[in-house]
């Protein structure tokens, strides 16, 4: 496990928020390396860091000291345009309250990467086609003139998740994604990540403070005050597909 | 900065928001409305002066032929004619002389019948031309073609019946110099003049007044002029020299008292002319009245008169300069022309005069006398006080005015622009969420910045549009209400929907760079 051939490389990185009276150290000195194609469950009570540290990943935040590969480059001083253009590119973002813009019909909202996309500038029509496209993948493509709100959770996660995929990216980073879902559509969520892990060998980050939705996951890392207290391949991987038939083998009636 | 994807995220942005983005662009649409009607107003006025300035006569020139300054000199001696010329006019002489009698004939044959064209006068006439085609290629002039000299011979006399053939009776001017003086920059119109004493015969009644052969621009240089029935003769009937004629309305009221004359015939020289029209005046300054230049007389195309009366030559040019400050200018130009066009050496004087028309206008136009008293009387080189100083300080009024107007107005297309300032500021917090999201999925920051300045662009320019439409529907309701002159000209329209989007742009901007500075993860946790 060699630190240049993981796909993120993160070194020693802590993170400080200057508040008022005492600083929080919302991480604390954090090394991790994952490698393209994991599917990492990050678990950990509120405040252990686990979000600051997506963030960092995501390249939303930068961390205060340490160091951060992202597929060997070292991201942690890029410029906020830098960062920008690889939010677009190589990331995607799942979150727990959807965000999805309102009022905006769920094509829209999924074609919105590509109007960031300045490097390589796409037609209106071949936007307007990839959004479809990818809406269909995750089943939606009758709801494409949807707005947020004529939707359901379900759907909406669905949604956004056609969203995080469109520009193709390497990383899928997804923050608490089925807080706000039920069990049956959680469990749906998890099959769309494992079936990208699979299919599409997309690198996954979940963070969850569910132990049960971090036991989907290849492996596992536990955050506490700001440091990894435990990194551990899951060996009792649950598989969303196999669940997801057993309910409707179950209960034939729901849908 | 901008592209067609900010610009449609920005639209989109609006379209989600409807009545926000409605009543910001309505406190737009005021302002700009407002600006526009405004500067209507103003350059209405502006332009009203101007009109009254031109109405008055203040951008008129007039060319007329000969020269007295240069002539007067001589007028007692006549030794100035040098003993060539001499020569060459004696000859001329014989020549005027001979054709007169053709021509005197022709008029003798024309007044022994008793009314209209007989075959024979058009015959006389014609054997005339033919006498006068003849001697010309010999002589390579025409009899009237000496610059300096007044009509004293016997035929200018009787042709004239103005004994006292002074300026303006010496034959230099021609209508192709009135073509010519038609291709000056500057020049607004141009009219070819002619001018005679006749006595005007309908029925029984008779009136002694003045006949002016005229072009038929010469209602759009009389600017003050309207007519009280029928029309001036148009380009037709001057082409085909038709014995039509305009009366003015106090030779109108002598011939014909309270009828209406248009239809009716009336005779002069014992031709007939029909009556087209009847012109008097709108002007305030000017009161139509027996003896006056403008009212107290006639029109008929000069052309007419040139066939009737076989001459080829005008009296006076008329010109109206499009703007009272290049009169000086063109007078100039109109003297270097004719210069060139009359091949007059550099030592000789010129074969005609330009004047400026202010002191003759205001005075022989008709104007009240105490008010012409008032203007002429107390300024002491009328043309180029009223022309170059009056008109400039008329200019300046009116420009302060429109400048005081646009100024109140603008203070309402500055509200307009703290609506949209406070719209935005009120949309990025509202919007906190959105930007987070956008950020997310990597807008850069001046991405998010391009949008919102975008967004306060299209509000800012939907309004000042629809603010253009409604400041020229105002402009238009209080001209046909209210009477008052506006203008609006393609420059103010521009200038408002520009100064719409500047304001758009700078009070965009603020709110703009706020959005951009947000933090992506505060904004995405932003409730």
């Amino acid at each position: 496990m060699t630190t240049e051939a993981a796909l993120i490389a993160v070194h020693d990185v802590t993170k400080t928020y200057a508040m008022e009276g005492a600083p929080v150290h919302a991480l604390r000195g954090v090394s991790i390396d994952i490698h393209a194609g994991e599917f990492v469950a990050v678990v950990g009570p509120s405040g252990s860091g686990k979000s600051t540290f997506m963030h960092i990943l995501g390249c939303l935040d930068r961390p205060t000291s340490g160091r951060y590969l992202l597929d060997g480059k070292d991201v942690s001083h890029l410029s906020d345009d830098e960062l920008s253009a690889i939010r677009n590119r190589r990331i995607g973002f799942v979150f727990q309250g959807f965000n999805l813009l309102a009022r905006t019909s769920a094509l829209e909202n999924v074609e919105l990467p590509l109007l960031y996309a300045h490097e390589h500038r796409v037609s209106p029509a071949a936007r307007r086609q990839r959004a479809m496209s990818a809406l269909t993948a995750v089943g939606l493509e009758n709801r494409a003139e949807h707005h947020p709100n004529q939707l359901s959770g379900g759907q909406q996660q669905r949604v956004a998740i056609a969203r995080a995929l469109l520009n193709d990216p390497a990383i899928l980073l997804a923050d608490e994604p089925t807080g706000n879902l039920d069990s049956r559509t959680s469990i749906e969520v998890m099959d769309i990540f494992q079936r990208l892990k699979e299919e599409r060998g997309i690198t996954i980050v979940l963070i969850t403070h569910e132990p049960q939705v971090a036991e989907y996951g290849s492996r596992i890392i536990r955050f506490k005050d700001g440091r990894v207290v435990a990194d551990h391949p899951n060996a009792s991987r649950r598989a969303a597909a196999e669940e997801l038939a057993a309910v409707a083998a179950g209960s034939p009636e729901e849908t | 900065m901008f592209n067609r994807s900010t610009l449609a995220i920005a639209v989109r942005a609006l379209r989600r928001n409807r009545l926000q983005t409605s009543l910001t662009i309505v406190g737009m649409t005021i302002g700009v409305a407002a600006v526009l009607a405004m500067i209507a107003i103003g350059t209405g006025a502006e332009a009203a002066i101007e009109d009254q300035i031109r109405a008055a006569g203040m951008n008129l020139i007039v060319v007329t032929a000969g020269n007295y300054k240069v002539k007067a000199t001589d007028d007692f001696g006549g030794g100035a004619v040098e003993p060539s010329a001499a020569l060459r006019h004696d000859s001329h002489s014989e020549v005027a002389q001979d054709s007169s009698v053709a021509q005197g004939s022709s008029v003798v044959q024309g007044l022994s019948v008793a009314q209209g064209f007989s075959p024979a006068f058009t015959t006389l006439k014609g054997r005339a031309t033919a006498v006068i085609d003849f001697v010309l290629p010999t002589l390579h002039a025409h009899p009237e073609d000496d610059p300096m000299e007044k009509h004293d011979h016997p035929t200018a006399r009787q042709r004239l019946g103005d004994s006292e053939a002074g300026l303006g009776s010496a034959a230099t001017l021609t209508s192709a110099d009135a073509d010519a003086i038609r291709g000056i920059r500057g020049v607004q119109y141009v009219a070819e003049g002619l001018h005679q004493n006749v006595h005007v015969k309908a029925g029984d009644r008779r009136w002694f007044t003045r006949l002016h052969g005229a072009d038929v621009r010469l209602p759009l240089i009389r600017r003050a002029w309207t007519f009280r029935g029928g029309r001036f003769f148009n380009a037709g009937e001057q082409s085909r020299a038709e014995q039509v004629m305009v009366l003015g309305s106090v030779a109108a009221q002598r011939v014909f008292g309270d009828e209406n004359p248009v239809g009716r015939d009336v005779a002069i020289w014992n031709q007939s002319f029909r009556v087209v029209g009847v012109v008097t005046t709108t002007s305030w300054m000017v009161a139509p009245a027996p003896g006056d230049d403008q009212f107290d007389a006639v029109y008929i195309p000069f052309s007419t008169v040139h066939r009737l009366l076989n001459l080829a030559k005008l009296n006076d040019i008329t010109i109206t300069a499009a703007s009272t400050g290049e009169v000086s200018r063109i007078m100039g130009d109109v003297t270097k022309l004719l210069r060139s066009r009359h091949q007059i050496g550099d030592d000789k004087p010129d074969d005609f005069t330009v004047t400026t028309q202010a002191r003759q206008a205001l005075a022989k136009g008709g104007m009240r006398p105490d008010v012409a008293r008032a203007v002429v009387g107390n300024v002491a080189g009328l043309e180029k006080v009223t022309l170059e100083q009056l008109g400039k300080t008329l200019d300046r009024a009116t420009r302060t005015m429109t400048a005081l107007l646009a100024g109140i107005a603008a203070v309402s297309l500055l509200v307009g622009g703290i609506g949209i300032m406070n719209i935005m500021l009120l949309s990025v917090t509202e919007r906190t969420r959105e930007i987070g999201i956008r950020r997310a999925v990597g807008a850069r920051a001046r991405d998010v910045r391009a949008q919102f300045v975008a967004e306060a662009v299209a509000l800012s320019v939907t309004g000042g549009v629809i603010g253009v439409v409604a400041g020229l529907v105002a402009a238009q309701g209080l001209s046909r209400y209210l009477q008052w002159s506006t203008t609006i000209s393609a420059s103010a329209v521009v200038l408002s929907v520009g100064v719409a989007a500047a304001v758009g742009i700078f009070f965009g901007w603020y709110p703009a760079k706020q959005a951009a500075g947000l933090d992506p993860i505060q904004s995405l946790r932003y409730e």
